[in-house]
């Protein structure tokens, strides 16, 4: 077993290979011999076949190890790889040339070169001198070479900058690291965007939204006052002021932390509190709260001092990052359910953070990455000795009832639920008791059963589970209310368990067959010299938080700049955002990714200052415009010969069709419709149950607030590929197909959104400046001639009598707006 | 090659040729002009791209419904009988474990099947199963990923998106694939993307929405709570005005694109918006399962509580569209195949909500004479381990493994291939994803060899420089 899954590391396996037998000279074998080996053979070796046949990679593929003296000689289940002097005998030069069809090696590659072949035979006729004496140290652990070995483990390194021979185009540290990495692949920057591009551009990526036709116009006045750097550089300052940058930001946060609010799988319990969290990300992001503090308070806030019950709340909220997680409320084993919980969290935290999983050693070792299963149970510990509030009641379709997290009472906090009159709360409670008394008739009934006696009452299981719902609803009820009736302020996240201790290592992740118990900590091979250690009575979740934000911590600041850089650019400089693993894709750029992480941390690890630092670099300024050549050397723009062409995010499209037909809402609305209005309903009853609302698209605000439940998103969320909520998502797909359509062009939604337009439009004077207005609004640009005339055209073509001036027809000019909502270009960043 | 054939269909160079020479400076009246004949000329043909081509060779199967077993189904307890296996493991060699569910053999083929799957067992005779499957990588996201697309490090083409390239559409008012209840994790939206093809060989996405078995049975409800796609009727404009107004959308779009030069999206958003347009007159109609007759809804296993119900109506979805034209389908299970614990259960669970579906779309497709010529595909990213799990369960194996497929030109009542006593490692015949992934396109009636899209300088293809066809199956 344990072979097999080290032959699936062997295929992956990245790191350099590093086996280094004994040094002793070998007295049969002469001095040249022994060069001839050094130089061609053993590269060759340990290049194409240690990764399946060594000691270090933990495989010996039909049972062959080619790393020792002895290995190659003894041979595999075929026999001796290797007979000095007999090339016609040894299976090694039999694979290599492909001589046998059933024996081709290396596996699915190109034959090596005739010269390597060559110089095989040659060694083994010379007697295939061989100086590795001694057997390679078996079974050093895997984590220990990574993080000697592996880019991402090893803490980032600040470059000096690199030269470059065109002086002129760089502006900041940024380009010349850019436009190094261009030169050297012969490649060459794009001029700069037009203005009114770059205007564009930057709204939709700081703020989520078009600029309006003043923002445009005061922008252009600037630049041809003032320059483009200064009108750019004001520009910026003045979007990162903006309430609506913690809108668009805070969302690329809730990718990541997976939020919903729902459970999601088949019971899909909502999550009436989840909101806070949404809310508190989005202030966080507009606070410039450093990015360290802000990943403390997501995952100990419970633990951290406050100076006011406002911020006692804050920090409470905070926590709601360990509890918005999927869940499965169907579970029958809540013992099965607590360690999903768990696993879901460890889950979430490192692949959010790190940006690799921890949580594939549930079962066994790392496929992959140098994670082991102790490193997953010392942190299992962490999360086993805390309480998750979910705030889920059980009821029919809830096996697992989860307690809400009570708030202290802060002035002008937001309660969603109603109190309950003092009668109500009485009655429920009598109620309940008479439940509990019935509960416990059953248990003495099911104890006299069992102990052979006759019960003196019987029960049906529709008795067992009519209290059993029954109770869970009313302790569910009683809950959200104080003991006089007064509807409570709660809210999802985590507080330390009663029982702090460690847990037992699970065989392959079984919950019946506990192992040794592990203590709790964090993953050995990304230890660090100052990390904290955990005390006996605390869970350890504060010295996680310290230890993921160490200023010595080699992923954490590089993840999260990867993932700003690529909501900025389209892509990361490592393009797997989610996967900083081996098998992850490499940097582009290694040492600008590991400059700005070490800059970052030295500047407070201010997301608003790296935002504004790429905003203003001239790689983020370049045109996006299609290059011949250049896409032929690099199509998938790498090197960023130019910025990379966009389509909108679901919300961007969504906010920015509100925003031109002015109808938007930019206030916050209070809490969420999945609060206010659909309760503790089932899910899967929208659509079918009138008292639940048929379009979860129904008001006017900004995207980021419209109800995300799991599996039953808003159709244009669902449509223009949201993040998956039940996943850590930091890179979105784009999609492009007729649904979408559909929903531009038939969609009440998208018509609402075009009257609004066709309204504003109307109060131009003439058709012509109805159209400029209309480009000028959902394309930041004025048309050209051609389009001009084609949508005069359009607007004319049914109702023009010749010699009277052109009324406005409503008809169709809500017909071009809406065609115009409905354009790719509307969708589409340049 | 196709490549070059592709170029010189009329449709796809008319375009082409429209945007260069519009490009280079015709006025606003040709530019108008060209693009209404333009439209005109692939309403006439239908979608340019997506008309139907010219095969390389006589095709054996038109299209291809994919029953995608999302998970990793178990071989030595559905279909690769391993009485070595039940016999090691009862004397307690290893950590070995026994199949929990009994085999026989069925019909005149002798196929052994397991009890979990008592109808499919029915249809041996016309399933030609591959025994001796391999993959990459035993890991869900990167075996599921290459099952799609080749290739689990980079961003591909899917196999659906491949065909309909070489194929093109028996139906220019559908999208040529459709993948209905895909999952949104192990690679999400690149198991039926279009990676660097041209986007409307994208595939199209369609949720059902159900709800719940258990609240089905509890409230009585068998209608889903909403169409699987929305938006298909406008209230506001004529079918003409609508017309008019996707006219004036296109001439913007290609615009749009004139100046980019080159940008694959708005390429795309201009196919998929006529494709659209022709849509909404077909889909409505073919999505309404009320159509369809109580004998036709029973034989599926279509009702409300029934453990079928969500298969049998994506089965039931499958057929309508293979009927209507639709090129390249899947439809995932609703229910997963990892089953690393519980397996007895689990299994038999994931078994019962989709067999009856399976057997049906097998039966119905054989009566109306649509089996011939349409492969079906049953397959999951890879199979599972003889070795023990928790006590109960089964890990990931990827060196063996069984998929079957039928019509279409494969052999029908076929066992090809082996794995070993146990059922670890594929020992006779052995067929890797490439070869599958060969043999699927050669049934179509392309050369995988031939299939390439340049893209950035090179040739693509879906095999990438790999896959031998298995001509042991082909009929």
């Amino acid at each position: 077993m344990n072979l097999r899954l080290m032959l699936v590391c062997a295929i992956f396996a990245i790191l350099p290979a590093l086996a280094r037998g004994s040094e002793n000279e070998v007295p049969e074998d002469s001095a040249a011999g022994i060069a001839f080996f050094e130089t061609k053979v053993r590269p060759l070796l340990v290049k194409h076949c240690y990764e399946c046949h060594s000691t270090e990679s933990g495989v010996a593929d039909g049972e062959l190890r080619l790393d020792s003296r002895g290995a190659i000689r003894n041979g595999g289940t075929r026999g001796p790889a290797v007979v000095p002097g007999d090339p016609e005998a040894s299976w090694l030069l039999t694979a290599v040339s492909h001589a046998d069809a059933d024996l081709k090696m290396p596996p699915k590659r190109e034959r090596l070169p005739s010269e390597a072949i060559a110089d095989l035979k040659k060694w083994i006729e010379m007697g295939a001198p061989d100086p590795r004496l001694t057997e390679p140290a078996a079974n050093k652990p895997a984590w220990e070479k990574a993080s000697r070995n592996f880019w991402a483990y090893r803490a980032p390194q600040a470059s000096s900058l690199p030269r470059v021979k065109d002086r002129q185009w760089p502006k900041s540290p940024i380009d010349h690291f850019v436009l190094s990495k261009l030169e050297e692949h012969e490649l060459s920057p794009s001029t700069d965007a037009e203005p009114q591009v770059l205007l564009r551009r930057l709204h939709f990526d700081l703020v989520g939204l078009p600029p309006s036709s003043e923002d445009r116009s005061r922008f252009l006045e600037q630049v041809k006052t003032g320059g483009l750097d200064s009108a750019l550089a004001a520009e910026v300052d003045e979007l990162l002021e903006s309430s609506e940058f913690g809108v668009r930001w805070g969302r690329h946060w809730l990718d990541v932390a997976r939020y919903a609010e729902s459970s999601g799988t088949e019971a899909n319990i909502t999550f009436p509190y989840a909101w806070r969290y949404r809310d508190y990300c989005i202030d966080c992001l507009n606070d410039d709260v450093p990015f360290d503090r802000f990943l403390l308070e997501q995952l100990a806030g419970d633990l951290l001092p406050y100076d006011s019950e406002s911020e006692r709340s804050r920090l409470l909220i905070a926590t709601g990052f360990l509890a918005v997680g999927p869940k499965n409320l169907d579970a029958v084993d809540p013992k099965q359910f607590h360690a999903d919980v768990i696993d879901e969290q460890i889950d979430a935290v490192t692949r959010s953070i790190i940006a690799d999983s921890v949580a594939c050693a549930r079962c066994h070792d790392h496929k992959f990455d140098p994670f082991t299963m102790s490193d997953y149970y010392a942190l299992a510990g962490i999360f086993a000795s805390t309480k998750t509030f979910f705030g889920t009641a059980v009821s029919p379709s809830n096996r697992i009832g989860g307690d809400p997290l009570r708030l202290p009472q802060v002035a002008g906090q937001k309660v969603l639920h109603a109190s309950l009159p003092l009668e109500k709360v009485q009655a429920l409670k009598s109620q309940l008791a008479k439940l509990r008394d019935e509960k416990q008739e059953m248990d003495d009934a099911l104890k006299a059963v069992f102990s052979g006696k006759t019960p003196a009452k019987k029960f049906t299981l529709q008795d067992a589970l009519r209290v059993f719902w029954q109770s869970g609803g009313i302790e569910g009820e009683l809950e959200k209310v104080s003991d006089s009736g007064e509807a409570l302020p709660l809210t999802m996240g985590v507080l330390e368990a009663e029982d702090i201790s460690d847990v037992a290592l699970l065989e392959r992740g079984d919950i019946k067959k506990p192992g040794a118990t592990v203590p709790r900590g964090f993953p050995q091979a990304l230890r660090l010299e100052d990390q904290p250690a955990i005390p006996d009575d605390r869970s350890g979740r504060l010295q996680l938080a310290q230890w993921l934000t160490s200023r010595q911590h080699p992923l954490t600041a590089r993840v999260i700049v990867n993932r700003i850089w690529h909501h900025m650019f389209g892509a990361g400089i490592v393009a797997t955002v989610d996967n900083f693993g081996s098998t992850g894709e490499r940097p582009s750029h290694p040492e600008l990714l590991d400059t700005l992480a070490v800059e970052f941390v030295q500047n407070g690890w201010s997301i608003k200052r790296l935002v504004r630092q790429l905003a203003l670099s001239r790689t983020y300024r370049q045109s996006s415009e299609y290059r011949h050549d250049s896409f032929l050397s690099d199509p998938e723009n790498r090197f960023l010969w130019r910025v990379s062409k966009r389509r909108l995010e679901a919300e961007s499209i969504r906010d920015g069709m509100l925003a031109v037909s002015e109808q938007i809402d930019l206030e916050r609305p209070a809490g969420s419709l999945v609060g206010r209005v659909i309760g503790d309903r089932p899910v899967s009853l929208i659509g079918l149950d009138k008292r639940l609302p048929a379009d979860l698209d129904g008001c006017l605000n900004r995207s980021v607030y419209l109800p995300v439940i799991r599996d039953r998103l808003p159709d244009v969320l669902d449509l223009f590929d949201f993040a998956e909520p039940s996943l850590v998502t930091g890179s979105r797909e784009t999609t492009n197909v007729p649904i979408q359509a559909h929903y531009l062009l038939n969609s009440p939604f998208v018509q609402d959104r075009a009257k609004g337009l066709a309204k504003r439009l109307a109060q131009e004077a003439t058709d012509e400046q109805r159209v400029k207005k209309a480009f000028v609004l959902c394309f930041s640009r004025e048309p050209e001639e051609i389009e001009l005339r084609r949508s005069l055209e359009f607007l004319n073509c049914e109702t023009k009598s010749p010699g009277e001036p052109a009324k406005v027809d409503s008809r169709q000019l809500l017909s071009l707006c809406q065609a115009l909502l409905a354009t790719a270009e509307f969708r589409n960043l340049d | 090659m196709l490549s070059t054939q592709k170029a010189s269909v009329p449709g796809w160079l008319s375009r082409r040729q429209l945007l260069k020479s519009a490009a280079s400076g015709f006025g606003y009246l040709a530019f108008t002009q060209m693009a209404h004949q333009a439209a005109a000329r692939d309403a006439a043909a239908g979608s340019s791209l997506l008309a139907a081509q010219p095969t390389h060779f006589a095709p054996r199967a038109k299209r291809v419904i994919f029953l995608c077993m999302n998970g990793g189904p178990s071989h030595m307890d559905l279909f690769d009988y391993k009485p070595a296996l039940n016999q090691d493991a009862a004397n307690g060699k290893g950590n070995l474990l026994a199949s929990p569910f009994r085999f026989a053999q069925h019909g005149d083929s002798g196929a052994w099947v397991s009890e979990a799957f008592p109808k499919i067992a029915e249809k041996v005779d016309d399933i030609c199963f591959i025994k001796s499957m391999h993959t990459d990588i035993p890991n869900h996201s990167q075996a599921f990923i290459q099952m799609h697309t080749g290739s689990f490090q980079f961003a591909r083409p899917s196999i659906g998106a491949w065909s309909l390239y070489g194929l093109g559409t028996e139906n220019t008012n559908l999208p040529g694939f459709i993948t209905i209840n895909p999952p949104a994790d192990n690679g999400g939206a690149r198991n039926y993307g279009n990676s660097f093809l041209p986007a409307i060989f994208q595939g199209t996405k369609i949720g059902t929405n159900q709800i719940p078995g258990f609240y089905a049975a509890f409230l009585g409800i068998d209608q889903e709570p909403g169409p699987p796609l929305k938006n298909m009727e406008n209230r506001l404009l004529s079918t003409a005005e609508q017309r008019k107004q996707l006219d004036l959308i296109r001439d913007l779009n290609v615009r749009k694109l004139e100046r980019d030069a080159v940008h694959p999206e708005i390429e795309g958003a201009i196919e998929s918006f006529e494709l659209a347009f022709r849509m909404q007159d077909e889909v409505p109609s073919l999505l309404d399962l009320s159509a369809e007759s109580a004998a036709m809804l029973k034989l599926y296993g279509v009702g409300a509580g029934l453990a079928t119900d969500r298969f049998g109506r994506q089965c039931l979805l499958a057929r309508r569209m293979a009927e209507a034209g639709v090129r390249f389908i899947e439809i995932t299970s609703p229910v997963g195949w990892d089953h690393h614990f519980m397996l007895k259960d689990k299994l038999d669970e994931s078994c019962r909500a989709t067999d009856q579906p399976i057997a049906a779309l097998l039966t119905d497709l054989k009566a109306r004479g649509m089996l011939d010529d349409t492969l079906v595909v049953w397959a999951g990213e890879f199979g599972r381990t003889p070795d023990a799990q928790s006590g109960t369960g089964r890990d990931h194996n990827n060196k063996g493994y069984t998929i079957w497929m039928s019509g279409g030109g494969v052999k029908p009542g076929l066992s090809y291939g082996a794995t070993d006593e146990h059922g670890y490692q594929a020992v006779e015949n052995p067929v890797h994803i490439h070869d599958w992934h060969a043999t699927v396109l050669h049934l179509l009636g392309l050369d995988h060899t031939r299939l390439t899209f340049n893209y950035a300088g090179r040739d693509f293809r879906l095999t990438d420089v790999y896959g031998q066809v298995v001509g042991g199956i082909v009929a």
